[in-house]
């Protein structure tokens, strides 16, 4: 469990008004959106903002990073951002497969939305205060799903107020009411009240930098070969299952498998859950409906 | 008018409505695809009173516009990459038709090797068809740009094509601050000096032998060096109307005492003015020389600006593959047959998207830095 100890005296505070903040979420979480209402925000405010999406796979499940910048001047960085001030980190899931602690400052905040805690020994071995909501659970009880997938941007934003005092939740409020309406306001509030703060050391060994060698590309060619795209399994937000009782075999479910994550073993189908994104495409093409789908527990 | 935060391909949508643009024709690509989905929600909801013609290719994008603006109107694309390589043919149409058209370039890499980000590359590839090319490195120099473009190509002096280009996702997906000021009156009615006139009927477009071929081209290459000149005065008449400096031909940041100077064009140009300030914290004088209009190229007036640097460093977010960097290049020419020329140096960076960072600039003037192709992302 957490070891919190109060820190109070070693904190630094920032005296330079400029504030870097970088978001950490799994596309269709709202990871741009949250960075975008929290630069209007703190523009708002009266400050000077910048939000920057970066888009990679753009596709659900898969990640996504952005970033948003906040000053008291004008703002002339036009690149991402390597050492931010603030971390919000809507899936707990992401801390797989990217090291979203990167560059973080000492004496920085971060949010986890996770229904969970973190273990001391994920966070870095520097001063960090923490806000940790369960940003899934807030947007259920709020009912805030869209299309079968629990909003969590609204609840980050709702924790990151509690430890970044420069923006009032009153300014957040205004604009998230009239882009997403009361429903999304309530579940600002609830994760804002129901947000733990703590300060904490992290005690995470330092990974050794790997620098990533040169490497000659002579076409842009690609080999197939399982796993190129990354651990993929970890994109999903509903697990296929296959109920053996009634799957007759017929393959239905290998042919249309996008991913090629659906094989035959002994006779069985079976599904590969390291690359299965999740789209079940499966359990609607199969004639006998022996696929059902199961909401992943994340982290 | 109060300032707003929005992307730059928002600003856009915003400076084209604003401009009194009358048609947009288009066709969808990443990163500029914003611009005209913004512009058909402004049509729709009645905030625009303009024609928008949907079309199959990019090709037929600029055949609508340059249609529509041989009738009268002031038409606008956008497009970006692939799209602006479809378009080759129909661009230099548009130059040698005469149609100031006012098209929008989210900068983007080409390829196979799918790459839908930043890089130059685009349009610097079609330095040569006769357009007026503007880079930007801000929203709000966006969106100025947009009007400024169409005072530019519709005067009687020019009557030339303009494009803006800006780098795609770093400036056309990043939300900034953008003062939308009302630009109706700065713009102006469009009074075209000849149109397709069913009264009068003409033939545009026509056969042109030998005899005449050169004299349109010869009128074409000075209508670009008229161009400064009235990039020069539309530049003062902004400022005067908006209280707000928005260069055209290029911007010198700290470059009347400088020992050194960086050159770049686009959205990198702002890091490297925070490296110019961190580089004359520890002692070395360096400045900027940002080049926001590269066709026609201001070479003179380049020249003036350098010619007491002992050395340039000019950064390129694009390569001309079998030479160098196009700025670099043209740098280097203009400088030619001047008795005292700096030393100058190039680099290629940024290529397809890869992040460009104050550290860069920095590192070159120090001396850290001893490939001509950056291809580290240092911070």
């Amino acid at each position: 469990m957490f070891d919190c100890y109060d820190l109070f005296d070693e904190v630094q505070l920032f005296y330079v008004m400029k504030w870097e903040i970088r978001l950490h979420g799994r596309g269709g979480q709202g990871v741009v959106t949250a960075s975008k209402i929290i630069a209007e925000a703190a523009f708002a405010e009266g400050y000077q903002s910048q939000s920057i999406p970066f888009f990679g796979a753009e596709r659900r499940g898969s990640p996504v990073t952005a970033f948003t910048r906040i000053s008291e001047h004008e703002i002339r960085e036009r690149s991402q951002i390597y050492h931010p001030d603030y971390l919000l980190i809507l899936d707990p899931l992401v801390m797989r497969t990217v090291d979203v602690f990167q560059g973080l400052k000492s004496g920085g905040g971060v949010v986890i939305s996770s229904p969970s805690a973190i273990e001391r020994d994920v966070f870095p071995n520097i001063e960090l205060t923490v806000g940790l909501v369960d940003g899934v659970g807030v947007s259920i009880r709020n009912d805030l799903v869209v299309a079968g997938n629990p909003v969590v941007n609204i609840p980050a934003i709702g924790a990151f107020l509690r430890i970044f005092p420069e923006i009032s939740i009153e300014c957040v409020e205004k604009i998230v009411l009239e882009k997403f309406g009361n429903r999304s306001v309530r579940a600002l509030y609830s994760s804002y009240d129901e947000t733990e703060v703590f300060r904490i050391r992290g005690s995470r060994e330092k990974k050794k930098e790997e620098r990533k060698k040169p490497e000659k590309v002579w076409i842009p060619a690609s080999k197939p070969a399982k796993g190129v795209a990354g651990i993929t399994g970890y994109w999903r937000d509903f697990r296929p299952v296959i109920d053996y009782g009634r799957c007759t075999g017929c393959l239905n479910c290998w042919i249309h498998c996008p991913e090629g994550s659906i094989s035959r073993k002994n006779g069985d189908v079976e599904i590969d859950y390291t690359f299965c994104k999740g789209c079940l495409v499966c359990l609607a093409v199969c004639p006998r409906k022996a696929i059902s789908s199961e909401r992943e527990v994340s982290a | 008018m109060k300032e707003l935060l929005l992307t730059g391909n928002q600003a856009v949508a915003h400076a084209v409505r604003n401009s009194g643009v009358e048609v947009v024709s288009a066709y969808p690509i990443t990163p500029s695809t914003p611009v005209v989905e913004e512009i058909a929600k402004m049509v729709e909801r009645g905030e625009m009173n303009a024609k928008l013609i949907l079309v199959e290719s990019e090709h037929s994008a600029m055949s609508a516009c340059i249609g529509a603006s041989l009738g009268g109107v002031r038409a606008f694309t956008a497009t970006s990459s692939h799209g602006l390589a479809y378009m080759h043919e129909m661009l230099h149409y548009a130059v040698n038709a005469r149609t100031p058209v006012v098209m929008a370039v989210a900068n983007r890499a080409i390829g196979p090797g799918w790459n839908i980000w930043a890089d130059l590359s685009d349009s610097m590839s079609q330095r040569d068809v006769g357009w007026i090319q503007l880079y930007c490195e801000s929203n709000q120099e966006i969106y100025d740009s947009i009007a400024m473009a169409y005072r530019v190509a519709e005067h009687e002096d020019v009557i030339l094509p303009v494009m803006v280009c800006y780098d795609g996702f770093v400036l056309s997906h990043t939300s900034m601050p953008v003062k939308p000021d009302d630009l109706r009156e700065f713009t102006g009615e469009y009074e075209p000096l000849w149109k397709v006139d069913f009264e009068n009927p003409e033939t545009h477009g026509n056969i042109l032998p030998p005899d005449y071929f050169m004299e349109l081209r010869y009128e074409i290459c000075r209508s670009h060096a008229a161009a400064l000149k009235i990039m020069e005065r539309v530049e003062r008449e902004f400022y005067e109307t908006f209280s707000r400096r928005t260069p055209l031909i290029f911007e010198s940041y700290r470059l009347d005492d400088a020992d050194v100077a960086i050159v770049t064009a686009g959205a990198i140009s702002s890091e490297a003015k925070i490296a110019v300030d961190s580089l004359r914290e520890k002692g070395v004088r360096a400045g900027l020389l940002r080049i926001r209009c590269f066709r026609p190229l201001p070479s003179h007036r380049i020249v003036q600006a350098l010619r007491d640097v002992e050395r340039v460093y000019v950064f390129d977010r694009s390569v001309s593959v079998g030479s160098e960097g196009q700025i670099f290049q043209e740098l280097r020419s203009a400088f030619y047959g001047f008795q005292s020329s700096p030393e100058i140096c190039g680099y290629v960076v940024g290529l397809g998207g890869r992040d460009v960072t104050s550290e860069i600039f920095e590192n070159a003037v120090t001396g850290r830095i001893n490939s001509e192709w950056v291809m580290e992302v240092v911070v």
